[in-house]
């Protein structure tokens, strides 16, 4: 028993040392933190942002790394929520990460972008859509989606192109990302001639909206748009669709999700979503696709090639800049366009895409979705 | 201007809302009548509560189970079962050893009971929200059409209706039953009640069972209307339903039931008039002003000096 025993240890001593010398012989790895939420009710979100994220530094990888270094993911949760995020970003600071694809609801990606810029972290945001967040003139701070500002003119022209409605309801949660989208409808609408019969908020996390869809009805109109997430339009659909009240609903990309589907049910059918061009139906992606399905991964949310993109661009930033200094690589970015799997990208002075486009989709009861030609 | 449909609309979802208020009201108010305390994990009760029906519901339907029949008496049944054990236990662990101490040692207790049930619930079902299908879809319109008239769904009768059968129920077995009388024997004097032969360990015991099982029927009935259940949905409810309890007159059975239609009047009425986001001022304000001029609530009687 113990003569085994001490072989055992002797073993294990053997391979910790072995393991040491392997770990020096190869160069530090770049380190990558993936923020965004794991729990909390848009944890959907965090996945499709993780699973996009950690397939581009799996590939990578296996392509022999950047610079001969290979690069290292590792996943921070802020549950989207802005206190937590402030006190993951400084822990990802503390940590010595340079390099953060993150985070994802806007309320959260603020706070946290704030500390990057100070502490000198490169920053790429492949969901926050707000406006705000590259406003304030930062060097480090970019992101592969398009703004609330593009969506919110797509679903405007939209609604008063196509669908040409009688009278507009705009609803919104209150929060960062739902307002600003909201507000952005409404000013398209406006713009346009379109009067919006009612402009209001609810609470996000309600969970009745009976006296929401009363004043609808009041209101009398028959075209609602909805500045938010999928669990509080998930519960207006369906409170809706019990009231009998006979409207069409649109979105934005944030309520595209199976869940809406799960909450709304049949009443989730012909809602209009703004998402992002469907990466995952191009052509030149399909391995991926086929990748990711082989992982038991769906590639179709949103947010998951625009956090293959971030990836990417933090290796060929690197790439182009020969070296992992964040200051470097953010020039880089900004000086060069960059070949990725959400297409050619080449960044404004800001940290924008110069250019990201959104198209609407109609949703269905079985979380499916078809382009509106 | 908004007609008559209109306001009587507000009424009818005020009303609803407040029912499940007053349901889980009765839990904070039967405790605090007996041993003057707050179950201050009641909210997680109802939390678990809606879990089980969820699971309940699930399963029922993943076996081929999907009578709507079946799937509302398996869901009633599992989940009032299982939250009156969790209020039995949490009387047992959080309560009882602690009793004739500090008052405040079973307050903390409770809130530590909370804080466990919904880390229990969180690690063992996820953070996110979970689906119940909408089960009784349909509704039953008043007046010209849906979008002029009033419109009651099946569920928001269903809650009425069984809302009003169980305070029917509730009402009864406090007034007629020797287990009812005992309980108000208890809530007026629980000393006195012990000496006369009434096993008081027992009759607090059965209090949290009664308003665990209220909880879960609420539970039920809110997750068949909402649908989206998740482990912090207790907090908001508790507080909620609390605040029914006081404005009622925390302590008074009927005092609950008032409160919490008052309540969920309030605050449909609140959100019409000056827009959703002002609803929980609303009613909170409400709170204020009838604890200014009534402070023991609208029913509550005036604390008398026990000698």
């Amino acid at each position: 028993m113990h003569k085994a025993t001490r072989h055992l240890s002797r073993l294990f001593a053997a391979l910790a040392l072995a393991g040491a010398a392997l770990h020096a012989a190869a160069a530090e790895p770049i380190r990558i933190a993936l923020a965004g939420p794991v729990t909390g009710p848009v944890a959907q979100y965090g996945d499709m942002q993780f699973i996009g994220a950690k397939l581009a530094i799996e590939r990578i990888n296996q392509a022999g790394g950047v610079n001969g270094r290979l690069l290292e993911g590792t996943v921070y949760d802020d549950a989207c929520d802005p206190k937590q995020a402030v006190a993951v970003a400084n822990k990802i600071v503390n940590d010595g990460i340079a390099f953060v694809v993150g985070h994802l609801c806007s309320s959260s990606t603020q706070p946290a972008a704030d500390i990057y810029e100070d502490e000198g972290v490169l920053m790429i945001t492949p969901a926050a859509t707000s406006p705000q967040i590259t406003a304030q003139g930062h060097r480090l701070i970019f992101r592969t989606i398009g703004l609330d500002s593009l969506q919110g003119p797509t679903a405007g022209n939209f609604i008063t192109e196509r669908i040409k409605p009688g009278r507009v309801a705009v609803l919104h949660d209150k929060q960062q990302y739902g307002e600003g989208i909201a507000s952005a409808v409404r000013k398209t609408l406006r713009d346009k001639g379109v009067e919006v019969a009612l402009y209001e908020g609810i609470n996000a996390g309600d969970k009745d909206f009976s006296t929401m869809i009363a004043k609808l009805k009041q209101a009398g109109v028959d075209f609602v748009y909805y500045g938010g997430y999928h669990p509080e339009l998930g519960l207006l659909l369906r409170q809706s669709a019990e009231k009998g009240l006979k409207v069409r609903f649109m979105g934005p990309e944030g309520v595209g999700n199976k869940e809406l589907s799960a909450i709304a049910g049949g009443a989730a059918e012909g809602l209009l979503i703004t998402l992002p061009r469907a990466f995952d139906q191009a052509p030149e992606n399909q391995p991926l696709v086929e990748a990711f399905k082989a992982k038991n991964q769906d590639p179709s949310g949103p947010f998951v090639f625009p956090a293959y993109a971030a990836v990417q661009l933090i290796a060929q930033g690197i790439g182009k800049a020969g070296s992992d200094d964040p200051e470097a690589v953010a020039e880089a970015l900004r000086d060069n366009s960059f070949d990725t799997v959400t297409g050619t990208l080449a960044f404004d002075a800001r940290g924008d895409l110069k250019d990201f486009g959104f198209e609407v989709y109609e949703w269905h009861r079985d979380a499916t979705k078809t382009p509106v030609e | 201007m908004p007609d008559l449909y209109h306001y009587l609309q507000q009424l009818v979802n005020g009303l609803t809302v407040g029912s499940t208020y007053a349901l889980i009201a009765i839990g904070y108010t039967m405790v605090y009548g007996i041993i003057g305390m707050i179950n201050f994990a009641h909210g997680e009760v109802y939390m678990i509560a809606s879990y089980v029906a969820f699971i309940v519901i699930a399963g029922l339907s993943m076996l081929g189970l999907d009578q709507l029949p079946l799937l509302m008496a398996g869901a009633f049944a599992a989940s009032i079962v299982v939250a009156s054990a969790y209020g039995y236990s949490i009387e047992r662990i959080a309560y009882r050893p602690l009793r004739g101490g500090n008052r405040l040692i079973p307050l903390i207790s409770a809130i530590g009971m909370s804080i466990f049930l919904q880390n229990e619930v969180l690690l063992s079902q996820g953070s996110r929200d979970k689906a119940i299908p909408s089960l009784l879809p349909g509704n039953l319109v008043i007046g010209e059409s849906a979008m002029h008239g009033v419109v009651i769904s099946w569920i928001q009768m269903l809650i009425f209706a069984v809302t009003l059968l169980v305070m029917l129920g509730l009402h009864l077995f406090i007034s007629r039953s020797r287990l009812g009388r005992a309980c108000r024997a208890c809530a007026e004097d629980l000393k006195m009640a012990g000496l006369l032969g009434i096993d008081t360990h027992r009759i607090i015991a059965l209090t949290f069972v009664i308003g665990a099982a209220l909880a879960a029927v609420a539970a039920v009935l809110l997750g068949l209307q909402y649908g989206v259940i998740n482990p912090q949905q207790g907090f908001l409810a508790g507080i909620k339903a609390f605040t029914a309890a006081v404005l009622g007159g925390i302590g008074s059975i009927p005092g609950a039931m008032l409160g919490g239609l008052l309540l969920g009047v309030a605050e449909a009425f609140g959100a019409d008039l000056f827009g959703d986001p002002y609803k929980d001022v609303v009613a909170f304000g409400l709170l204020i002003l009838v604890l200014l001029f009534r402070p023991t609530g609208i029913l509550g009687r005036p604390e008398v000096e026990k000698v």
